[in-house]
């Protein structure tokens, strides 16, 4: 297993946001978390890269045990997160915001082939890489910042909310995004209002519901279960 | 007394070097500000700290001048250091026992620094000794002197927050501390940077500071509000907006001084920070 979850507790003052939750993520799969506003799916992504510190459980990596690591140890190791409401460094150029993105890659040669790599995938960046970040559209400001995630080649990546506020059409780009991600060979851990979207690009799929994982399986079988359909995926 | 133009252009340009001394020390209080979150009030008894040594080196130890400035830039960032690593970075995020710890801080300074150097005026040997004669007008070369230092400093400061890897985290954790964190940029580095490089800035400041008016252990007091008043008027966490808070800040209160006598080029400025806080907060070059 690339990430294992045991048995992970989260308390915020005195609330329990997770209760418990275990979970499983394979080299090279795409896996989503569903659930309702407050069910602890950012939560989880936000205890993985260490900006919460959970209060039991045990987190590992890649066969290393990172729970209670500083989040800039765990981003070492190969995960990116990519944060809900984007994170970006809205006073910085595109390029910029790319650069720091490569801030942990000391070779120089390197960084500019993954630079290249990611203008080849997202040129809409490339024409605009003079310009400050917060000028780009909604559309154009998610792609820069799984662009700036993709600029650290992680071996794991967490997308929290990718969708949010874009339109139907843009939502479309983001599941081909993802796509195109997996099949470099990189693991997505994908936090998904949007469930149609997370249905159609992802292998495995956890429902978390209050804090406990209340469904999981794989995609294909959970769509065809009438409960889980009609309690947790709405559809 | 009649007021010339030559006062007017002789005020301008004393208003342009205190404005460089107060450029040096608001640039280290706003990068201080952005980064960490936390007003550092003891930013103005590290310029202070910055002045000392370059007086004990320059003056009691017979050291060159302007190699003075350099190791008191040196030893003060050590000390800024120092000062992050054993007071700030633990509190960080307690904003009363910062504040309580900080403002201590500043009066253990103030008196070690007192108890240390006998009373009595203290002053630097110019930075360029003479004058020369533009227009009609003298004009003292140590200020131009330390303008053209100050602003050097600030162009140098710019260009490693903008070309280098770095200076470009540095920038990035000011704007989302979140966001950086993700890059694997580490704060703890961060803020130690962003201390030492504003305590050296400081320094210098307190040396040009140092030689053109007299030297005190209580300078720094001053020298932290202008500081505070150049950061509102130019903006947070702009360095542009640092250099022209200065700038105007300085040649508003020689020109005020000139005209309405020197209380009132203290007050008046202080004046212009309650109008900027009121119609535009963020300042001339400052972000939302």
């Amino acid at each position: 297993m690339l990430l294992e979850i045991k048995d992970l507790w989260v308390r915020y003052g005195g609330a329990e946001v997770l209760k418990g939750i275990s979970c499983e993520i394979e080299e090279g799969s795409v896996v989503t978390l569903l659930g309702a506003n407050g069910a602890g799916k950012s939560t989880t992504l936000r205890a993985i890269t260490g900006l919460v510190t959970p209060a039991a459980g045990e987190i590992w990596f890649d066969g290393k045990r990172i729970d209670g690591q500083p989040p800039q140890k765990i981003v070492e190791l190969g995960i990116r997160h990519v944060l809900e409401g984007r994170a970006l460094f809205p006073y910085m150029s595109v390029l910029e915001n790319l650069k720091v993105g490569a801030y942990l890659q000391k070779d120089r040669t390197k960084m500019s082939d993954t630079l290249k790599r990611v203008f080849s995938h997202f040129p809409r960046l490339e024409e605009r890489q003079g310009q400050q970040a917060r000028t780009l559209s909604g559309g154009e400001q998610q792609m820069l910042t799984i662009a700036r995630a993709l600029m650290g080649n992680p071996r794991l990546l967490l997308l929290d909310e990718p969708s949010l506020g874009l339109a139907p059409k843009l939502i479309r780009e983001i599941g081909k995004i993802v796509r195109g991600i997996h099949e470099q060979g990189v693991t997505v851990l994908l936090v998904e209002q949007n469930t149609r979207l997370a249905l159609d690009v992802a292998h495995t799929c956890y429902v978390l519901e209050t804090g406990v994982v209340a469904a999981c399986g794989i995609t294909q079988e959970l769509v065809k279960s009438d409960l889980v359909r009609r309690a947790y995926l709405g559809l | 007394m009649d007021i010339t133009g030559s006062d007017v252009v002789q005020g301008i340009i004393n208003g342009l070097c205190m404005g460089g001394t107060y450029i040096l020390i608001g640039l280290g209080l706003t990068l201080i500000l952005g980064i960490m979150n936390i007003l550092q009030f003891a930013h103005g008894e590290v310029y202070m700290l910055g002045a000392f040594t370059v007086y004990l080196l320059s003056v009691l130890l017979g050291v060159n001048l302007y190699l003075a400035v350099v190791i008191s830039m040196v030893t003060t960032a050590i000390v800024g250091l120092i000062l992050e690593r054993v007071f700030l970075r633990p509190l960080k995020g307690q904003f009363l026992s910062y504040v309580c710890v900080t403002t201590g801080l500043s009066l253990i300074l103030q008196t070690a620094i007192m108890l240390a150097f006998s009373k009595g005026t203290k002053q630097l040997p110019s930075l360029y000794k003479g004058s020369f004669e533009i227009a009609g007008v003298f004009v003292s070369r140590e200020r131009v002197v330390a303008i053209v230092i100050a602003l050097l400093l600030t162009l140098a400061l710019y260009t490693f927050l903008k070309r280098t890897k770095y200076g470009l985290a540095m920038t990035a954790s000011a704007q989302n501390r979140e966001g950086a964190l993700m890059q694997g940029i580490n704060p703890n580095l961060m803020s130690a940077m962003v201390v030492a490089i504003g305590s050296a800035l400081a320094a210098v400041g307190g040396a040009l500071g140092g030689s053109i008016f007299n030297l005190d252990p209580y300078m720094g007091g001053l020298a932290f509000m202008k500081g505070i008043t150049l950061i509102v008027i130019g903006g947070l966490g702009s360095i542009p907006g640092a250099v022209v808070g200065g700038l105007i800040l300085g040649i508003a209160e020689s020109l005020l001084a000139l005209f309405f006598g020197s209380q009132m080029g203290i007050i008046l400025p202080l004046v212009l920070v309650i109008v900027f806080l009121i119609v535009r907060p963020k300042g001339l070059f400052g972000h939302d």
